[in-house]
């Protein structure tokens, strides 16, 4: 955001041979189909295969195929490899700085007493709304500059 | 007004103590009367009277109008979002389109079920977001009211470029049904329409709690989210890690797609932004040139003036004085 970004962004579209195209261009096109509806064309290939195995597999016991489907369901979640969000480490990180070491101290301090006076008879006449509001604000903002820098 | 009353009230306030409307007399004229010497004791009484005065009249000021009376908790009032470094909102940058295209598909894949985005017409989506054809096919894969035929009957007919966004729900009152009573606001504005903008709206989606902080009581049907004021919002949390698949291959975390989608919804709320900036620069552009020219008229217009020489000449006299 500084000052330099800007001037050097201003020289890079003033420079004449800078270019800047909208599309890719156009030859690339009939290459990507060809690369694509070979894939299409193997992956067909691969569920012919699949699919002729899959009457052979068929003659085993139901039960334990229906058990391996089962499995197989599960893998195939875990194969998907959901990313992770860097977010929560994060904020995590954040959380348990020194910067934020005053507000967390405050947090954890009050969860404590409520939860206690919570279990108690009379029940809980706080909350710890606000304490939770200063440890959040210090950890999001401690992580908000190196979140952008790995976000795209 | 207060001027005079405050000249009365003095006047007043002198005629009760006589003693130190002679002493400031005095001070005044000191020189030309010249009269008997007050005792010290009755000075320093109208001093420290004086500043009992001045005192209490600033403690009574603050006791009325110093500290500021909240009218809300700050539950009541939300977390202020916290700022994050949006490159679209530099002043010479534009929004990042990738991201746009990415923050609609968001939108179309997760938001779309419950909000609506009305005042977006597909039209504007080519060239920023999406290709003509692209545009044209996903107008077309939505139905619209035709004008009444010789008939009288509405038919349907497949969306054209010029069509708005359909909207999830016919009204607001099939949409609160569906919600549990919450109406989903229309997306089209929403950047604009909250404090704290593009934070606000990134902020809310991605700052669900795991759980809510001890003693805080969360409404039945409302989930804990900080930054909606009262903190108890209808909306549960709609963004999980993975949830759409990018087609430029970026990780579909929570805050990738919470930022994409809240770049999405700036766009939609402000989508002249980019020309905006080109006109600025323009008007920079422009000033900047009529500026130098107007320094190089300047010189050339000053330049006899400057270089002319002022020479005074003296009358040769000889050197006897005159008279007069
Ligand atoms: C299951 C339906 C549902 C989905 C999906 C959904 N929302 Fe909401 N949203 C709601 C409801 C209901 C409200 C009203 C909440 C209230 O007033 O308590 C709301 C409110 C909002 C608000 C306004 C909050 C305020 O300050 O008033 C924003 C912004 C918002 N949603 C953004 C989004 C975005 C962005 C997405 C997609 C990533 C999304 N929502 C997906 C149901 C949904």
């Amino acid at each position: 955001m500084g000052f330099w970004d800007t001037i050097t962004d201003l020289v890079e579209a003033a420079t004449p041979w800078a270019t800047a195209d909208a599309e890719a261009p156009a030859q690339e096109l009939p290459e990507e189909t060809t690369a694509e509806s070979t894939k299409e064309e193997a992956s067909t290939e691969a569920e012919t295969a699949a699919a002729a195995e899959e009457p052979a597999a068929e003659e085993e016991e139901p039960a334990a195929e229906e058990q391996e489907e089962e499995e197989e369901e599960e893998e195939e979640e875990e194969e998907e490899e959901e990313p992770v969000d860097p977010k929560e480490q994060l904020e995590e990180d954040c959380r348990n700085s020194k910067q934020c070491s005053p507000a967390k101290h405050h947090f954890d301090e009050c969860v404590e007493r409520v939860t206690a006076a919570e279990s108690s008879e009379g029940g809980a006449k706080e909350d710890c709304v606000e304490e939770f509001f200063h440890l959040a604000h210090c950890a999001t903002e401690c992580a908000a500059p190196k979140l952008w820098s790995i976000l795209k | 007004m207060l001027a005079r009353s405050c000249l009365r009230s003095t006047r007043a306030f002198a005629g009760l103590r006589n003693g130190a409307v002679q002493i400031t007399k005095r001070a005044a004229s000191s020189s030309s009367s010249g009269s008997t010497a007050e005792s010290p004791l009755r000075l320093n009484i109208a001093a420290a009277a004086a500043t009992a005065v001045a005192a209490g009249s600033v403690a009574w000021y603050y006791h009325l109008y110093g500290p500021t009376a909240d009218a809300a908790t700050p539950a009541e009032e939300g977390l202020h979002p916290t700022h994050y470094p949006w490159v679209h909102q530099q002043w010479f940058k534009t929004f990042d389109h990738q991201a746009l295209r990415r923050g609609f598909q968001v939108y179309r894949e997760v938001c779309a079920s419950c909000h609506s985005l009305s005042r977006v017409p597909y039209r504007s989506f080519v060239g920023t977001i999406l290709t003509v054809d692209e545009a044209k096919a996903l107008a077309e894969e939505n139905e619209y009211d035709t004008e009444p035929n010789d008939q009288g009957e509405i038919e349907q007919r497949p969306g054209k470029l010029s069509d708005y966004l359909p909207a999830p729900y016919k009204n607001d009152e099939a949409a609160r049904f569906a919600n549990n009573g919450a109406l989903p606001p229309d997306l089209s504005l929403i950047v604009k329409a909250r404090h704290g903008g593009c934070d606000y709206i990134f902020n809310l989606l991605t700052g669900y709690p795991e759980e809510a902080p001890a003693g805080a009581n969360v409404g039945a049907g409302l989930n804990f989210n900080p930054y909606f004021p009262g903190t108890g919002i209808a909306m549960a949390r709609v963004l999980y890690d993975g949830l759409v698949e990018y087609e430029d291959g970026t990780p579909a975390t929570t805050s990738q797609m919470a930022k994409d989608v809240t770049e999405f919804l700036n766009w939609a709320a402000e989508p002249e932004m980019d020309d905006r900036k080109r006109m600025g620069m323009k008007v920079l552009v422009v000033t900047s040139v009529l500026f130098a020219m107007s320094v190089w008229v300047k010189r050339y217009k000053w330049a006899w003036l400057k270089s002319r020489k002022i020479v005074y000449d003296p009358p040769k006299t000889d050197n006897s004085p005159r008279r007069f």
